[in-house]
């Protein structure tokens, strides 16, 4: 059972290294201008990694229920990282992105304000970098973490910066979707809701709207569709297949005005976001890796190395080494307690094991090792 | 008829097994045997059914199983120990003192064979038999070496004390072979303790008192006729408790300190990240425990820093 436990444990380490590379490819296959077929095939990707998590998720959840410690899982064990990493984005991201890959080109007929919805809800993908914490279950496998203390401490502090900082990026992206709080976007956004707002100056049948588009068109290069509400394309900068070759769903900026719809290139904004995306996801790995490789070793020699020490020299008899203590720590808590149990426990314990004879270090297991062999 | 080879005996194929276990492989003799012995004391019951499976009956009775088991270890760490003391006496001990001691006299050849002769009496006696463990690990590890030549450089205390004060006009080598003399001869002054006197882990290891000594000298001198008796005594009063016993000498407060140091000896010993090292630590216990052991805290002052200073 326990070595089923540690193959699931090991594919879920290796599904979390590639729906991190699978966060980071997103964005920056937006940000490089990949094709669309291959961003279609991360959008895919995505939709299976999401599916992934959530059964994991509800898997562990079951195993929790059947244990009856559903609540020690989900707040003592960070299986509310399990769930914000999983359920949500599969029901706010994945699927909703890839619903709008198979609208395809329907979209620009009929599900024009679900591209608006989409950028919202889509805010929920910054979520994604929570899977991160997880990784800090590899800590076991570094060499300075491998008491119980510093791997619980670290995996502490990491998950309080990082779901801080994710948390606030979450609402910013949240209320910017919302139109509360101004991004990057604003003025590009501000000038494309003009634009539209002109489209939608005076009638609204279609011929009417193309006049006004091609007008636009001439110098705004980011307008690409526009027509009467419910009614034929009045004027098109591309015919169909070009869409659907070369934009996927939240490539668009859509607005509805006065009866006019009208679509944008959003790809510039979107190039912007990833770049941001970029950013914030390189600054958590990052801190992240900190936290692992320079501030845990330093978590180890200040605190989990001489407690190591000392509780060696207080379990087994032969072991009587001090602790070091650095001359300029040596007022800290734990180097205090070391210094005690340097000058005190242990010409205590030398003196004590001078009465008594020492345990031996030879276990039964040493000798049941050598008759199996025979 | 035909003679059954010791490898079919399981008794003894079982402890040389035990013998070679990592617990122990890398141990000295004494320490493999107080081990193993200790072993048997505490797992008795659990090993039963163990000793069982390698054909051993134990039906007949566990003591008399123990007891056999017990005969074997000694015989088999007798062995070890045997080697342990030719090595330590032929390969490290030099005799590089005697010039500088005895009139440019040098060593009689048939001096290392008395002192192979007497170390193979104190290990057949049990409290010298441990006092030596202490003794052939410090030999055997060079701890004198390692130690020796750094007094000689920082002339401080312990110098000052084995030149000046005992007046040896000795260079460090001639120190360190003398000092390993010193330790081999050691364990002798316990010849005369009865074992009712001195058990348990500070047997070998605790004081003696200066009368009794009086007459172990006696007899190891008679068992060391080509060694000045003078030499004898000196290692012998190592033995003895400082600061009670008046005028006791350097080399052998030295001999003493070595001989603790080189009963904690582990080989192999893994220092843990966050420890200090062995002997830095060994000798800042001692020092806080030099009253205590009848110990010259001066020079376990010495050779903490020493340690300290090289991270030993």
């Amino acid at each position: 059972m326990k070595k089923i436990g540690d193959f699931f444990e090991s594919v879920v380490l290796i599904v979390i290294m590639v729906a991190l590379a699978h966060t980071f490819l997103e964005d920056f296959s937006i940000l490089v201008g990949w094709t669309v077929a291959a961003r279609r095939w991360i959008i895919w990707a995505g939709l299976l990694i999401d599916i992934i998590f959530t059964i994991e998720f509800f898997t562990r959840v079951y195993f929790a229920l059947m244990r009856g410690k559903l609540a020690e899982y989900f707040f003592s064990e960070r299986g509310w990282i399990d769930f914000v990493a999983s359920v949500p984005l599969l029901l706010f991201n994945s699927l909703p992105s890839v619903l709008a890959l198979l609208a395809g080109a329907g979209l620009l007929t009929g599900l024009g304000s679900f591209l608006n919805v989409l950028k919202v809800i889509k805010a929920v993908r910054i979520a994604r970098i929570l899977r991160l914490l997880r990784v800090v279950k590899l800590f076991r496998r570094i060499r300075y973490a491998r008491s119980p203390l510093a791997q619980r401490h670290i995996a502490i502090i990491t998950t309080i910066s990082v779901t801080v900082l994710v948390a606030w990026v979450l609402v910013a992206n949240l209320l910017g979707g919302l139109g509360i709080l101004a991004g990057l976007e604003r003025p590009f956004l501000g000038s494309q809701g003009e634009h539209a707002r002109y489209l939608g100056q005076g009638s609204a049948d279609s011929a009417a709207v193309a006049a006004r588009a091609r007008t636009l068109a001439a110098f705004d290069p980011t307008l690409l569709v526009a027509r009467p509400t419910g009614g034929a394309t009045g004027w098109t900068r591309y015919d169909d297949s070009y869409y659907a070759t070369n934009f996927l769903a939240g490539d668009y900026e859509f607005f509805s005005v006065n009866g006019v719809e009208s679509f944008f290139d959003g790809r510039p904004v979107s190039r912007a976001t990833a770049k941001e995306g970029i950013v914030f996801f390189v600054a958590i790995l990052l801190s992240v890796l900190a936290y692992i490789l320079l501030y845990s070793p330093r978590f180890a020699l200040d605190i989990t190395d001489p407690i190591h020490v000392m509780k060696r020299g207080m379990e087994e008899s032969g072991y009587n080494l001090e602790v070091k203590i650095p001359q300029r720590r040596a007022e800290e808590d734990v180097f205090e307690l070391a210094r005690l149990y340097n000058s005190i426990f242990l010409p205590l314990k030398d003196r004590g094991s001078a009465q008594q004879e020492q345990a031996t270090r030879l276990g039964i297991d040493d000798i049941r090792s050598f008759v199996d062999k025979e | 008829m035909k003679k059954m080879d010791v490898r079919d005996d399981p008794i003894p194929r079982f402890i040389s097994r035990m013998f070679e276990t990592p617990a122990l492989r890398t141990l000295p003799a004494i320490q493999k045997e107080e081990q193993a012995l200790q072993f048997l004391k505490q797992n008795g019951p659990q090993l039963q059914p163990i000793l069982a499976s390698m054909g051993i009956a134990t039906g007949a009775g566990w003591q008399g199983i123990v007891e056999r088991l017990a005969r074997e270890i000694k015989s088999l760490s007798d062995g070890i120990l045997d080697r342990e003391i030719l090595r330590a006496v032929e390969e490290r001990l030099h005799f590089a003192f005697y010039p500088a001691l005895d009139a440019n006299r040098q060593s009689p050849s048939v001096s290392r064979e008395e002192i192979v002769a007497l170390c193979r009496r104190s290990a057949s006696h049990p409290v010298s038999r441990r006092a030596l463990s202490g003794s052939l690990s410090a030999v055997l590890a060079d701890v004198t070496d390692k130690y020796i030549p750094l007094i000689w450089e920082r002339r401080k205390y312990t110098y000052v004390e084995i030149t000046k004060v005992q007046r040896l006009s000795l260079n460090a080598q001639e120190c360190a072979d003398l000092l390993r003399f010193a330790l081999l001869v050691r364990p002798a002054a316990y010849l005369h303790v009865m074992p009712e006197v001195q058990s348990g882990p500070e047997a070998g290891f605790a004081p003696v008192q200066e009368q009794a000594l009086q007459r172990a000298f006696q007899g190891v001198a008679a068992r060391l006729p080509a060694t000045p008796p003078s030499l004898v005594r000196m290692a012998l009063r190592s033995a003895l408790p400082y600061p009670s016993t008046q005028g006791l000498e350097a080399i052998p407060r030295l001999a003493a300190i070595f001989a603790l140091r080189g009963r904690a000896l582990t080989p192999s010993l893994v220092v843990d990240r966050g420890a200090d090292s062995p002997d830095k630590s060994w000798f800042n216990i001692a020092r806080r425990n030099a009253s205590w052991r009848s110990l010259d805290v001066r020079m376990l002052e010495e050779l903490y820093s020493i340690a300290s200073e090289n991270g030993w």
